[in-house]
């Protein structure tokens, strides 16, 4: 019994103390001070979806190049990675250490639907600005505190479909698909696209993430009688189905998601394949080569702070997302603060750098709708064939 | 249906699951540990062999024996600094002991080589292709896959039926203390049979290679799979590992080609109804011990 009163005795001010006490962060504004601006993001940089970690390592270019120039209103931007392994329950971990221990202003990009989703809403609940999640599932577009870059999946599988019809004068089609929300997300974008044509896929085949043989669906797609197939799929599956299809005698034009533009890492995992097949993607950026002033200083710019990272589509992503916070903040001016950055977010108009051109309103955080298409030329250059084309269907779920 | 490519494709997806699933059996024979490293270590001596080529530049032979001798020893190396300093340990305690070993080895593997994907080439070829009968198409790496399938075979069924040391390692399966009477060294028989293992199970690696892309996770897929093979064609027989892996490619293929959500459960499946209804395998010999 007195063991009992004791503990009690302890515990009771300990609960209270643990309850009333902040975390250093909570009062005022969070995430900057005179000196710094506190910035936070997610992203695989081991485990199975590690080469996507470079999105989060490309972001770092961008606030690498601001802290060069004397930082944005005297104040130096101090970034924070984390490695959640493509494992949601990681990327809470990560994201409430970052959020309660390191007191972080804003989150950019952040790699994946299912870690987005895992701490969307408690991003949201703390009212913390979150720029450009790498995902285009729908369930991202209604949150008021993120600022959508990345093309919804839908968009992009109406997109490639309507260029396969319209431009290709393809009418045979068929679909390769991840079996997740990607995959159904772009599959009834295909459907509504073709539908409109009078048209119908010949097959849906799923592939799971983690399948290394797709003979079975690559002999499914060969005796649908498709003379083009749309991939919704991670690189690894796409260049085994490419290799599979071909040593088969099967040879359908391939369009391809704009996840798998990076036509360099596809180049040099189909052992140059995908430049000989003239594989098509969606895309939603400049290409990296691309000889714009904007281009050239971020080329510049890796050869001087990240000689390591290889300049490819991945690390250009991170630097999109990066980009409208940026203009945000320097908008802002001096007085920062969370209300005048989501003010300023939520002024975008026509803003483009290296990525798509975005606008927001205070009630329209949702992505553009736009995609180019490009194709891998015979030395794996990146051929636009054809610009910005929108996409005007809705999604109805 | 394409039921030539559907066959062929089977039976060589099938007979590298086997030979995979040889590796695990070959550590379960001599003592009951399934080696959940197994994968892991094949990727890793893979990559040397990737190594070798893309580093150094020596032709693919050269890097192909040295992954091997690499394999043997990184065989040896796991079991005696990982399990053998295990005191008293439970067969549970070993597998565990495989899982950490398995993790070291996919951390030093993305450390080394990165986690980006490489494009390996061995010289059999998966888009060269002949056309046996009309309608029955082989591809180069499906022959090589079938001939090196068949000499591993061969060489095992030799080795463990006239060789000293396959005897030895048959003792000790049975009875550990007893091979110890007899005088055999039962550590060396398990340094062995952990660098054969080993070895056998980089050749499996380096022959999917071929068909897939090298990835510090690239195995982890063909593990489950050579697994579900062992457990079917029973993880006591080494021939009837052979026999799972190809009853298994062809399952996969024929019942991904129709149904292809289901594809990938089908290895579990598998496993499951085998444990049910014949838990030692097709071909493995149910031990009933007397209490």
């Amino acid at each position: 019994m007195d063991l009992k009163k004791t503990v009690l005795t302890l515990l009771v001010p300990l609960f209270v103390l643990f309850l009333f006490t902040g975390n250093g962060h909570a009062r005022g504004e969070r995430g900057f001070d005179d000196n710094e601006i506190r910035i936070g993001q997610w992203g695989p940089q081991t485990g199975p979806a590690a080469p996507w970690g470079a999105v989060a390592r490309g972001s770092k270019l961008v606030f690498d190049m601001v802290n060069d120039e004397g930082g944005i209103h005297g104040r130096q931007i101090r970034y924070f990675i984390r490695d959640d392994q493509y494992n949601p329950s990681q990327t809470m971990a990560a994201v409430r250490e970052l959020v309660s221990r390191r007191g972080v202003f804003a989150f950019v990009g952040g790699v994946g639907t299912a870690p987005g989703l895992a701490v969307q809403n408690f991003l949201r609940q703390n009212e913390i600005i979150w720029v450009g999640v790498c995902s285009g599932a729908a369930a991202f577009h209604d949150n008021p505190w993120l600022w959508n870059i990345w093309p919804a999946y839908f968009d992009e599988g109406s997109i490639l479909a309507k260029h396969a019809v319209e431009n290709e004068g393809f009418e045979k089609i068929a679909l390769l698909y991840q079996n997740d929300d990607w995959g159904l997300d772009a599959m009834a974008g295909i459907k509504a696209r073709l539908e409109l044509h009078g048209l119908e896929l010949l097959t849906a085949v799923p592939v799971e993430p983690i399948e290394r043989d797709l003979s079975s669906q690559v002999a499914r797609l060969q005796a649908s009688g498709a003379e083009a197939v749309i991939g919704i799929m991670a690189p690894t599956q796409a260049a085994i189905s490419l290799r599979t299809a071909v040593s088969m005698g099967y040879q359908p034009q391939w369009l391809h998601s704009y996840n798998l533009c990076d036509f360099d890492l596809m180049n040099h995992i189909t052992e140059g394949l995908w430049a000989r097949e003239g594989v098509i993607t969606a895309a939603f950026t400049e290409s990296p080569y691309a000889d714009t002033p904007q281009m050239i200083r971020y080329r510049e710019a890796r050869e001087k702070f990240a000689p390591e990272e290889r300049w490819g589509m991945n690390y250009l992503a991170g630097i999109v997302v990066a980009e409208p916070l940026v203009w945000a903040l320097r908008e802002v001016g001096p007085e920062l603060s969370t209300a005048a950055v989501r003010d300023a977010l939520n002024s975008v108009t026509e803003f483009q750098e290296a990525g798509p051109v975005l606008t927001w309103t205070a009630d329209d955080h949702r992505p553009p709708r736009s995609l180019r298409i490009w194709q891998c030329g015979p030395n794996g250059e990146y051929n636009v064939v054809q610009d910005w084309i929108e996409n005007e269907l809705v999604y109805e779920k | 249906m394409p039921f030539g490519h559907l066959l062929i494709e089977g039976l060589a997806m099938g007979a590298c699951y086997g030979l995979f699933g040889l590796a695990v059996v070959i550590i379960y024979k001599t003592s009951e540990v399934v080696n959940f490293a197994a994968g892991d270590m094949a990727m890793f001596s893979t990559f040397v062999a990737f190594h070798v080529l893309a580093v150094y530049g020596y032709p693919f032979w050269i890097a192909f024996v040295m992954s091997l001798v690499f394999a043997g020893l990184l065989g040896v190396f796991v079991e005696f600094f990982f399990l053998r300093p295990a005191k008293n340990p439970t067969i549970l305690g070993l597998i565990v002991i495989t899982i950490g070993a398995q993790l070291l080895l996919a951390g030093v593997a993305s450390w080394k080589w990165g986690a980006e994907q490489q494009a390996f080439s061995i010289p059999f070829s998966y888009q060269v292709t002949y056309e046996i009968i009309p309608g029955l198409v082989i591809s180069q790496w499906a022959l090589a896959v079938f001939i090196i399938s068949a000499v591993i075979m061969a060489f095992l069924y030799f080795f463990f039926k006239h060789t000293k040391m396959g005897t030895a390692m048959r003792a000790t399966q049975q009875n550990k203390h007893a091979a110890k009477i007899m005088g055999i060294r039962t550590n060396r028989v398990f340094a062995f049979a952990w660098a054969l293992s080993s070895v056998i199970g980089a050749t499996a690696a380096t022959l999917m290679s071929a068909k897939t892309i090298l990835d510090p996770q690239f195995m982890m897929e063909p593990f489950l799979r050579a697994f579900a093979a062992a457990v079917l064609g029973g993880l006591m027989s080494i021939p009837g590992v052979l026999i799972g892996g190809g009853i298994m490619g062809l399952i996969e293929n024929f019942f991904g080609y129709a149904w292809p959500a289901w594809k990938p459960i089908t290895a579990f499946v598998v496993i499951v109804l085998v444990l049910c209804i014949r838990p030692s395998g097709l071909f493995g010999k149910h031990y009933v011990k007397k209490v």
